[in-house]
């Protein structure tokens, strides 16, 4: 994908205010109902604080929402008859995906620097500089996924609804991947086979090494490992197939 | 038709499209076979539902044929396309609305230089000028007229500087002005040796661009010829004249002349239907006392009604 394409995507994105505030804003404002209302901020989890950990948490929830919310608006640029438009060019599809994601990681990239932000003035902290770096860099490229996750709905939903549904779908997906609330017995099991379980897992990793919350036990870097690299494999097929399908006449 | 030596641009054969339908597959395209060759101009012309742009869908490689062939440049057509050797206009939408139009061109240049290494800026600056999108450069999609678009699409298509131009019911629901503004755009362009290919259902669009015209309908092959002969293919020419007096047993004598095949009545104005249009008109004239007396050829429209209810049973 070439520069000129995606500063072109990205303006047109920038202009799209309503859709921007909602991902930006939303993580920043769940962190603050959430995270910063919440007791117990001060205790030692891991390498820093609670509230560091509600901090990433938050940030992963955001940085997925607005991945998703960026590529999901594709499906308008489907239903305006894109798909068929450049389908007559000799981009690949693979290709046009990477695009769109990268334009996602760029917007992404500010609704998690907002909620990182919030957690660095209200009192979130960790033992060394470090892991606040990594936690950051793992959450914005781990978003990635969500942003092919938010493309396949789009591309394959093609209709004005399919952001509402990918969004909807997401929130679910976070409760049942131990984003939210720390899970137990039966419902951790289930949580690992889920999309947000290994992305979150991963994100905490720099702070907590695989612990969970709750004294549930701890997770081997390769379990999240794996469930990120599969979950992102299947967006990504979904993905590039709704590139194909958006060539079909509306 | 003249035939030729060269290899054909575009070679349909044995083509067969279905789509799933609720009582079972509708069959859009049903045994197509078709060649165009290089600097030919072709109408498309059917009526709606035809299998115009399913056809034309699959010369693109848009969508892909359940049985048959189709060849584009002697390659498939999703590599005839990667090469940007065929390019085309698209029925409806393909335009972002929230794009400028200098930057819808931009971005899709953006994504043809990749391969053509064409000098995209360049190359973006004279497809603007020659299809007048320049001054509007700055303009959203959204605030374009239906006209202004499709010049905008037309631009997009001209972009590789393809062999093969299709063209899908450019004009569909522009006004006069508008249409006769793209064609005119659209014959600037005819010059350059380009084959193209255009579908469409406005009749005088075939008859005055096309040489060659092929007509489909049920997704078969009706006709296909100059443009001029499948014009005249629908038998005699009209002549409409209004009556005087009681025009009933005028009828019963104009069904009697040599070559008069139908006549219509409407009040006193009588449509005749006649392969000898010199000799009823003078008869009309001085035999019958008519007036307001017309002669009309027949239309591409006539034409298709005679060919495609030829053969069904009446």
């Amino acid at each position: 994908m070439n520069a000129t394409y995606l500063r072109i995507d990205l303006l047109r994105q920038l202009r799209d205010t309503g859709n921007l505030m909602f991902v930006v804003l939303m993580p920043a404002v769940m962190y603050l109902v959430f995270g910063v209302s919440l007791g117990g901020g001060e205790d030692a989890a891991g390498a820093g604080n609670v509230r560091f950990y509600v901090m990433a948490s938050m940030a992963a929830y955001g940085a997925a929402l607005a991945a998703t919310g960026v590529t999901g608006s594709a499906a308008v640029e489907q239903m305006q008859g894109w798909g068929r438009q450049v389908a007559l060019t000799p981009a690949r599809p693979a290709a046009l995906v990477a695009g769109k994601v990268a334009v996602a990681l760029a917007i992404t990239s500010v609704a998690v620097l907002a909620v990182h932000l919030l957690g660095a003035l209200t009192g979130a902290t960790v033992d060394e500089p470090r892991i606040w770096a990594q936690t950051f860099l793992v959450t914005l490229a781990g978003a990635g996924m969500f942003g092919l996750f938010g493309f396949a709905v789009a591309t394959l939903g093609k209709s004005e609804s399919a952001l509402g549904v990918a969004t909807g779908v997401l929130v679910l997906m976070s409760f049942v991947g131990n984003v939210f609330t720390p899970l137990s017995g039966g419902m951790l099991d289930f949580a690992r086979f889920t999309p947000m379980y290994g992305y979150v897992g991963l994100v905490r990793w720099p702070q907590l090494e695989g612990a969970l919350a709750g004294g549930a036990g701890t997770d081997e870097l390769w379990v999240l490992v794996a469930n990120f690299v599969a979950w992102a494999l299947v967006f990504g097929a979904a993905a590039v197939a709704g590139v194909r399908r958006g060539r079909r006449r509306q | 038709m003249t035939t030729t030596s060269k290899d054909p641009t575009l070679l349909l054969e044995g083509v067969r499209k279905a789509f799933p339908g609720a009582a079972g597959p509708v069959t859009a395209v049903d045994g197509l076979d078709l060649a165009v060759y290089p600097g030919e101009i072709v109408a498309f012309l059917g009526p709606n539902g035809a299998g115009k742009t399913t056809t034309l869908d699959m010369v693109l490689g848009l969508a892909t044929p359940d049985a048959g062939t189709v060849s584009v440049l002697g390659t498939s057509p999703r590599r005839a396309v990667q090469a940007g050797r065929v390019s085309a206009v698209m029925q409806t939408g393909g335009l972002l609305r929230d794009l400028t139009v200098r930057e819808t061109v931009t971005a899709i240049a953006s994504l043809h230089s990749a391969r053509r290494g064409i000098e995209a800026k360049r190359r973006i600056e004279e497809v603007m000028e020659r299809t007048d999108t320049a001054r509007i450069g700055s303009r959203r999609v959204s605030k374009c007229s239906g006209g202004e678009q499709q010049r905008l699409k037309f631009a997009l298509a001209l972009l590789p500087d393809p062999d093969l131009l299709i063209l899908d019911e450019p004009t569909a629901g522009m006004d006069v002005n508008a249409r006769r503004e793209f064609w005119d755009t659209m014959r600037q362009d005819a010059d350059s040796g380009r084959t193209v290919i255009f579908a469409t259902h406005y009749l005088e669009e075939a008859e005055s661009f096309a040489r060659r015209t092929v007509l489909i309908g049920s997704g078969k092959l009706v006709a296909d010829g100059p443009t001029d002969r499948i014009r005249s293919m629908a038998a005699g020419r009209t002549v409409t004249a209004t009556l005087p007096g009681d025009p009933e047993p005028a009828v019963e004598r104009l069904l009697a002349y040599d070559g008069v095949r139908r006549v219509e009545l409407n009040g006193h104005r009588a449509a005749v239907v006649t392969t000898d249009s010199d000799a009823l008109a003078r008869a009309l004239l001085t035999e019958f006392g008519a007036s307001d007396l017309e002669i009309s050829a027949p239309s591409l429209e006539s034409a298709f009604v005679a060919l495609t209810t030829a053969g069904s049973p009446s």
